[in-house]
Parts: structure tokens; sequence; C-alpha cells
């Protein structure tokens, strides 16, 4: 009895204790921020940031929190009352819904380039609501020894060039554009690049991309006379016609598509910069072999010049419930500091948005900086909830499968498009 | 407390202490099913994005999905999948039960291989199979390529009047061993002593399978057949994995779009568009109960 007494004093007194040193850790000011990452390339290289953090700064303890669909869990913790302090996920809808915290006051801006900071500028406010710390292009990679076997000297600078130089390559036996179709997002790019391409250069950037936001169809004009989206689907099944996409284009993959340029079988594909490690890891002789050129225009009406996507990649935004935006500012700051971001862009081959880094980020930077002097920079396109991507590659799988013609691709496009922006009004 | 007292109390513990565990189980069914259903319910009347406030929209979204394409598209790839996948499932989970009937090692081995694929996650299954028929790199182009002959490959899953085919065989190579594990159990209950006597009257093979076999699997059939609708029309991780609900819809699916919708800003109407999944599962469910009940099935029911 006197024990089973003495073992209860025992186990009180370690509970007190418990508490008290509990009392004592929540006294000392410990700040917890979490950051909900959806770029899964960067994940460990994060953590490793994190924990050198956490050693310089022992009161600000980071929890990366990585989801592949962090958008959706982003929209979930929101809902669940459980909202991250930092995330990379960026949206209009959560921009409109006032979820995030102004990072207009961000001393690092002084440190972005001119062109990055205007395009993380939300042209409603005209406040910065993410800070982006890298650029991002995309284009068409190509194969130069293809290109040389099968007697094509010079890039394609117009359509006409561009369907000849794909009649060439097809007639030696390569795939002349390789497509991961049944990844509808990349089909989604084709358009945004190449079909909203035109809507962008005939607007420009700025007024572009605030059409957009607006649906504003006086300017977008998807349906009238010379619309965009009838040139792209026209285009696209001129391309069709001319044996350019591979056989399996609706149940290809990204890998797929990876592979077959990697290997030799496929003399092009369109992507962005975050694909190069891939090849290149795929096959390091590749390195020396890989082009890279814009879009030739496929609207030759206005003798525009080719587009280039050049936009802004791994963007951070602060969250408005945070309660510890200085804290949150401080990582970041760390984070962005000139050393880390020089191995992030070497990390995620991208060119750095700071003006004080430079980072050996690409085995093809000169030819990439090459491609983004000749063609014309785009954006990427601000599209309805609900109608991204995704939605508009089902739709190309359409076109590409015999659903639609471009007429008929056209209005249905057109009419996805406005209910996706009516039913987010 | 006397002796009689505390075993009243022991008693009146035993019986009623299968009361008290019914509550882990019913709160897990109201925070889980009960509570999402409800909350389903009331936000099919609104037109909310999935964040912030809901604001109440009536019977809009009612009228929206009368007039939207894409879900009449994934409603008919809904029924035109169960339509199949139903009769398929239960036509060969009876032929295997019955051709499997007898008790032998054999039998049991091979019981086991066709119920095996039950077991294995629908995503994973799909992918497998993803494997086996993808063009120009499955299992299936492979040996085509083999035989010198890989261009006559037919691209099923690219082709959108094969692609949902595919998906309905898949789904009953997976779920074949379960529907015949539940008529193996009926048959197993069916008393030999009908089978002697019709075989003593001079009943052939289809008689007996005709008006004792069916009948007296009734029961095993009702919940075959309910199961199957409810699975089929709900279907959702084969149709991600094998084609995503491409090319361009052809596989699309009302759980796929329903998904799709909630995570794409438009969880109101993914609300009201469940809604209508309901009603769309429950009539067939309804209609079949009463067919059954109405037929010469024998049920273990008081007609």
């Amino acid at each position: 009895m006197k024990m089973r007494k003495m073992m209860m004093g025992l186990a009180m007194l370690a509970l007190a204790a418990t508490g008290a040193l509990t009392g004592c850790q929540k006294t000392t000011g410990n700040v917890e921020l979490t950051f909900l990452n959806g770029k899964a390339e960067v994940v460990d290289w994060i953590d490793a940031k994190i924990k050198e953090f956490e050693a310089a700064n022992p009161t600000i303890k980071i929890t990366q929190e990585f989801d592949k669909d962090a958008s959706s869990a982003l929209k979930t913790k929101i809902n669940g009352g459980d909202i991250p302090d930092i995330t990379s996920v960026y949206e209009n809808s959560l921009v409109n819904g006032g979820y995030y915290y102004d990072m207009s006051s961000f001393s690092a801006w002084n440190r972005v380039s001119s062109s990055v900071k205007e395009l993380c500028t939300d042209p409603l406010t005209n406040k910065q609501y993410r800070l982006a710390t890298n650029k991002t292009t995309a284009g068409l990679f190509y194969n130069k020894d293809i290109f040389t076997a099968c007697g094509i000297a010079a890039e394609p600078a117009t359509w006409a060039d561009f369907i000849a130089d794909v009649a060439k390559i097809k007639a030696q036996n390569y795939i002349p554009l390789y497509m991961g179709g049944s990844e509808t997002w990349m089909l989604g790019h084709l358009m945004e690049f190449w079909g909203h391409g035109i809507i962008k250069e005939n607007l420009g950037n700025v007024a572009a991309n605030l059409a957009f936001i607006n649906n504003d169809q006086t300017k977008l004009n998807f349906t009238g006379t010379g619309s965009a989206i009838k040139t792209f689907a026209t285009r696209f099944l001129e391309l069709k016609d001319a044996g350019c996409w591979n056989s399996d284009f609706v149940t290809a993959s990204y890998d797929d598509q990876i592979e077959n340029f990697a290997t030799g079988k496929a003399a092009m594909f369109s992507q962005g910069m975050w694909a190069l490690s891939k090849v290149t890891a795929k096959n390091p002789t590749m390195a020396s072999k890989i082009g890279f050129m814009p879009y030739p225009s496929m609207d030759e009406s206005k003798a525009p010049k080719a587009v280039v996507l050049s936009d802004v990649d791994s963007g951070y935004s602060v969250m408005k419930a945070t309660k510890h935006a200085t804290e949150a500012e401080k990582f970041l700051n760390f984070l962005w500091n000139v050393d880390n971001q020089k191995a992030y862009c070497e990390l995620v081959s991208a060119p750095s948005a700071f003006t004080d880094v430079d980072a050996n980020w690409s085995v093809i930077k000169d030819t990439v900086a090459t491609a983004l002097s000749k063609g014309f920079n785009i954006g990427f396109t601000s599209t309805p909830s609900g109608f991204g991507g995704g939605e508009c590659g089902a739709l190309i799988q359409g076109l590409y499968i015999g659903d639609y013609t471009a007429d008929t691709f056209t209005t249905k496009y057109a009419s996805d498009w406005n209910a996706a922006y009516n039913a987010n009004k | 407390m006397t002796l009689t007292k505390a075993r009243e109390k022991g008693n009146w513990l035993l019986n009623n202490l299968h009361k008290g565990m019914i509550w882990p189980a019913f709160l897990l069914f109201l925070a889980f099913v009960l509570l999402p259903l409800v909350f389903s319910v009331g936000f099919s009347f609104t037109s909310w994005n999935g964040l912030g406030k809901a604001d109440w929209v009536g019977f809009d979204n009612f009228a929206v999905f009368f007039q939207d394409d894409r879900a009449r598209n994934a409603v008919l790839n809904s029924l035109l999948f169960a339509g199949c996948s139903v009769p398929l499932l239960n036509f060969l989970g009876l032929g295997y039960a019955l051709l499997l009937d007898k008790n032998s090692t054999l039998n049991k081995i091979v019981k086991a291989i066709v119920y095996v694929p039950a077991v294995i996650s629908p995503l994973i299954m799909g992918y497998v199979w993803l494997l086996i028929l993808k063009d120009n790199y499955g299992v299936l182009y492979s040996l085509f390529s083999l035989f010198g002959n890989g261009d006559a490959y037919v691209n099923l899953l690219g082709d959108k009047n094969w692609a949902m085919a595919v998906i309905i065989v898949v789904n009953a190579f997976q779920y074949v061993g379960l529907t015949m594990t539940i008529y193996s159990a009926g048959l197993q209950d069916i008393p030999s002593e009908l089978y002697e006597s019709a075989s003593v009257d001079g009943a052939n093979w289809f008689q007996k399978f005709t008006h004792i076999t069916i009948p007296m699997l009734g029961p095993s059939i009702m919940i075959n057949i309910i199961t199957n609708i409810i699975g089929s029309l709900a279907v959702f991780d084969l149709v991600v994995s094998l084609t995503g609900g491409g090319p361009a819809y052809h596989t699309e699916t009302l759980s796929l779009y329903i998904y799709r919708l909630a995570y794409g800003g438009r969880s109101g109407y993914a609300s009201a568009v469940s809604v209508m999944m309901f009603f769309l599962i429950a009539i067939p469910v309804g209609i079949s109960y009463y067919i059954m009940r109405k037929s010469n099935l024998y049920l273990n029911e008081e007609k």
C-alpha cells in the first residue's frame, strides 16, 4: 500500500514537472510556422534549409507540409480553419477571396527584377500577394542532330516554315512533335502558349491579362472573325493532317514525352524548362544536342513574331490568417538569400528573379536567352476556376479524336469558358 | 451490496453492453456519412465555391444540371458502365460459383485466384492494366511487336469506342471474385434434398437450375445486384487510373465529374450533382428491389 502511494506521488510529480516545463516552453516565445508546398522536386532542399534556419533561429520552428495537389489541400485547410502561414499556392480565386497577406512591403522586392515584380502584381489591386524567385520559359525543345539529319538548317521562323519542317522530319521517320496528351494540362499549355499567344501578342501582356481576368470578349474575341481559338483549332488539325503528332497522342504521358525526346525518337516537344533536367538525367549525351525555340505564331495575318512563354516560377505567398508575418518574412528572406537562391536555380533549372543572383542554371542557358530575344515574351493565362488547362486539354483531345471541327471546337471552347467564368462571378 | 444485487448489476451490464458498443460506429457514421450528407444537400442550394461563405441560389444548380452537356454525358457514361457491368459481373460470378461448387482442393485454389483481384486497390488495378494495355509501351503491344506486327495493335484506351469497354472488363476482372463468393455461399445453403427430390421426379439439369438454384439464390442475387448497381454507378478509381475520364470525357463518370467540380471552385454545384447522383443510384436500386420481391425468388421473407 505504502509502495503504491509512493508510486502515485512520483507519477504526480512527473506530471507536474512536465506541465511546468511545457509552460516554460510557451513563455520563451517559440513560434511555429507551417509551409504548404506543392513542388515535389524541392521538398528535400527546403527541408534542409529549414534545418539550417532553425539552427540559426532556435525560437522559430518551421514545418513543411508537401501535397502534390497543394491547391486542393490549401482550400480544404482554409475550410477546416487550419491555414498554413506560408504557401507555394497562388490562385486568383484566393486573391479575390482576400486570403493572402499583402507582401508589398517586403524588403526583398528591392532585389527582384522589375519585370518579375510586374508579373507578381495583382492587376486589380496593384498589390503583391506573392513573390516569385524564378523565371520560367516554355517553348519548343528540339534535337539539333535530328534537324540536321532532316536537312533543316535554321529554326522555322514562320508557320509555313514550321509545316515544311514537320514534313521533312516525318519523311525521315522521326516523330515531329511528341505530346503526352493523356495528361491534359500539357494540352492546355498548347492553347495557353500557342492559341492565347496570339491574343497576348496582339493586345500586349498586361491588357491581355486584364481581358482574360474580366472575360472581356470585345478584346478576347473567342468566336468572332479572326478568333485566336479558331486559328488554334485550324492549325492544330493542320498539324494532325501533316502527321506531326505521335500516334498515341491521347494516351501518352509526360514521362513518355521525355523518354521519346531523350532517346532520339522525337524531334521536338513542347515544355517548360522544368522538363530539361529529366531529359538530361535520362540521357546525359543529349545536353549538347538540345535546341530551344519560340512557338512559330499560328496567326500569320499580321506577320507577328514567334511567341515564347516567359513567366514567373516558384512563388511564395504568406497567408493573411498568419499571426507571425514577421517571422514568415524572416524565414523567406533566409530562403531568398544569394547563396540559397543560386543553389535553388541550379536545382530547378530556372533563372533567378533576383538581380544579385548569378546562377549557372542550365546547359542551354544561352540558347534560352536567344529564344527569349527572338520571340514575343508572353505570360501564363488567368483562366476562370473550373476551366483550367485540364478542361481545355480534354477539349483538345476531342479535337484530336474527331469530336469537333475547328468551328464546333471554337463554339464549345467559348461556351465552356463563359460558363466557368459566370459560375465564379 | 448483496451478492444478488451485484449479480443483477453484472447481468444488466452484460445484457446492455451491445447498446454501448454501437456508439463508436454510430459516431463515425454520423461524422463521416450523415453530417456530410446533410451538408451536401444544404450546399446544393448555394453557389459555394469551396471557400468563404455560401450564397443561397435556390434550385438554380438543379436547373443548370439539366442543361449541362458534360453532366448529361457523365450520367450516360455512368449508366452505360453500370448497365454492362452489373449483368456481366453477375453472369460471370454465378458461372464461376457453379463451376467451382464442388469442394475440391483445386476448386479452392481457383476460387482464391479469382478472388485475389478484389482485395487489390482499384487504383493499383487500373495502373497494372495500363501497363498491359498502353500503346507503344504496354505488354500487349510488346507481344504484337514480338510477332512483327506492332502497328496492328489498337490503342484501346485512346479509342473513344473502346475505352469504356476496357474499363468494364477490368472492373469485371477485379470484382467477379467477390460476386462469385456471395453466390458460392448461397449455393452452399441450398439443401441437397431439394435436388435429390427433383432428380427422383425426373427433372433435368436445366429444370433444377431454373426451379431450385435460381429461386433459392434469391438473397445472394439481391445482395449482388444491389451492391453492384451502387458500386458501378459510383465508379471512380478505375476510371481515374485507366483513362482519367478521357479521351475527351468519353469515359468521365458522374463521380469523377463531381470530384472535378468540387475542386474546380464549383462546390455548390458539385453538391447538387451529388444529390442528383443519389437519385440516379436510388431509383435503379429501388426498381431492382421491387422486381426481385415480385419475382419467385426465395428471399427469406414472408410474402
